[in-house]
């Protein structure tokens, strides 16, 4: 392992040195303190009732725990944030599986698990061969392994929800631990958390300023049109604003690739929520568990990463390159 | 072509506590492989410690459902009973667990749920309604129960009067009740004491006993409880170890 990538995998004391990351970090800090500060005078000046009150400070608060617990491993370190997002990707299929019940099918959890583990290496280890191995094969175990249990009835049921769940967890949330291979991955993640979570923000705030009509009211009867577009246009603005900053001098840095990946995370970013309501809507439940109060489950969170981040990653890949010149195969050498 | 049925786990909504204190609570991969962990460590420490000693192995049903009912001295009697049990049938068992004593503090409820895989048992609301929901879970499921009919550790060794529980739970039901007989666990680990000694342990196993035929009524309870009481105390006669 050479110096330059333990200091990229382990090495806190560059957090700050692009500006993209140390303004996000400041943002979200000043966000913070701004919404208590407006929460308390609006309450002193009776703005707003007890009830109003409590709900806000409750969000805030839980907002105040989730955004170091999600930007903290980016500012501590590559590892860190490939660690971190094993064990996000790990309880986020223990979730799914929960839901639909692919939990009592031992096996098929086994070689997910397994495949989820084996690219989480691959993205440690920076070799990209593997990388993209791992999901075909691992398809093709959960398939094969499926066939042991000799009862036909509930294969494809078992087998589909398996490669579902590891190609759309395993594979979005993984594909967002390979940025951490590049040498600005940092900003970069910065970036793409912080306008797939903005995404979500307008969405809410354009649906209650115009929204009237309904985008999939089966789906999610509280999504509008005017939700949706509202949201990709501010989403698309601040994606290639902040983008122009995080890609300067490379060939994303052009104004119809910024704004092309700005409507990849606004269109991913909803597609990804609503993917998510429409599994829970078949399923027949709420929320995909209790684990965070007031949010559902893990996967409740992170739905909006789930198709935006490998659609990012491979337009940012073709276009500019991820982990050029990082040192490759770290551990397999 | 027919849809596909999903069946989330029936403690899908339950925050983290109150799962564990559920009786509906249903594993993931996680907790078998602690339940594996922790009943091989204790199946070990019980041969090599104590020297467990099993007789009538052959009387095992093949598969669950089944209940194991045994007499109740030592907190080592759940684990005797369930060392006694092939590692096979030891992933679908289930001790039901005193829910005061096991359950109350969050960091007692996690060990019963994630170490022993215990189901609670509240002995103050021990009436009809928690028998029925123990019993619709075992016929759901088919899974497997060690419990103790007396409802407390004895604190002399002798054995208790056995309670109709163990009847709302069975009666009318084709599930066979194994009944046990433990020796040498009151003397390993007293009820007075905080951790155990060196005392040799044994079980005896008889063969199992079926209420099919016995009403889901006061009566039919009473008769499973007395009758499974017998059987263990015949399977006492003689049963020593030292």
């Amino acid at each position: 392992m050479t110096a330059e990538t333990e200091r990229r995998l382990f090495d806190p004391r560059d957090a700050f040195d692009h500006p993209v990351t140390a303004g996000v970090v400041v943002a979200i800090a000043a966000v913070l303190v701004l919404a208590t500060v407006l929460t308390v005078v609006l309450r002193r000046t009776g703005k707003i009732g007890d009830k109003l009150h409590r709900e806000l400070i409750d969000r805030i608060r839980s907002w105040a725990i989730m955004a170091p617990v999600i930007i903290g491993p980016i500012l501590l370190g590559a590892a860190w944030v490939i660690g971190a997002l094993l064990v996000l990707t790990i309880l986020c299929y223990r979730e799914f599986a929960r839901a639909t019940g692919l939990f009592r099918e031992r096996l098929v959890s086994v070689v997910v698990a397994a495949g989820i583990i084996a690219l989480a290496f691959a993205t440690f280890d920076n070799w990209y061969g593997l990388f993209t191995t791992v999901p075909p094969l691992t398809v093709g175990l959960i398939a094969a392994t499926s066939i042991l249990k000799d009862q036909p009835s509930g294969y494809l049921q078992r087998v589909a929800l398996g490669a579902f769940a590891f190609l759309v967890i395993g594979g979005g949330l993984l594909h967002l631990a390979y940025f951490a291979n590049d040498r600005d991955f940092r900003p970069i993640l910065a970036w793409l958390l912080v306008t797939v979570q903005m995404n979500d923000v307008f969405a809410f705030i354009s649906g209650k300023t115009f929204g009237r009509r309904k985008l999939a009211p089966n789906t999610s009867p509280n999504k509008t049109l005017g939700g949706a577009l509202g949201a990709l246009a501010l989403t698309t603005t601040l994606v290639a604003v902040l983008g122009h900053f995080v890609f300067r001098g490379s060939p994303l840095d052009d104004p119809v690739h910024l704004i092309v990946l700005g409507l990849i995370v606004s269109v991913g970013g909803q597609l990804g929520d609503l993917m998510l309501s429409s599994v829970k809507r078949d399923v027949g439940i709420k929320d995909m568990a209790a684990t965070i109060p007031g949010h559902g489950g893990f996967l409740d969170r992170a739905n909006s990463l789930l198709l935006a981040s490998p659609a990012v990653f491979h337009y940012v890949r073709y276009l500019r390159g991820i982990a050029e010149g990082q040192e490759a195969r770290i551990i397999t050498g | 072509m027919e849809s596909w049925k999903y069946q989330p786990a029936r403690d899908l909504n339950l925050p983290p506590v109150q799962r564990w204190r559920s009786v509906w609570r249903e594993d993931g991969l996680v907790e078998a492989a602690v339940h594996g962990a922790w009943w091989s460590s204790v199946s070990l420490y019980l041969k090599t410690i104590h020297r467990l000693a099993v007789e009538g192995r052959e009387h095992l049903p093949a598969a669950p459902p089944f209940v194991m009912a045994g007499n109740h001295s030592s907190h080592l009697d759940a684990m005797v009973l369930a060392a006694a049990l092939p590692a096979r049938l030891r992933r679908s068992v289930l001790p039901v667990a005193a829910g005061d004593y096991f359950f109350e503090a969050p960091a007692m409820a996690a060990f019963a749920a994630f170490a022993l895989n215990a189901l609670p048992l509240w002995r103050k609301r021990a009436g009809h309604h928690a028998m029925e929901e123990l019993r619709k879970r075992l016929l759901d499921e088919r899974c497997a129960y060690i419990l103790f009919p007396e409802g407390t550790r004895s604190r002399t060794g002798e054995i208790g009067q056995f309670k109709a529980g163990l009847g709302m739970i069975v009666a009318g039901t084709d599930v066979p009740v194994v009944p046990c007989h433990i020796a040498g666990a009151n003397d390993a680990w007293p009820p007075d004491r905080n951790r155990p000694k060196l005392h040799r342990v044994g079980v005896r196993i008889g063969p199992p006993l079926r209420f099919a035929d016995a009403p889901n009524s006061r009566d039919g309870w009473e008769r499973v409880a007395t009758e499974t009481e017998s059987a263990v105390r015949a399977l006492a006669a003689g049963h020593v170890v030292t």
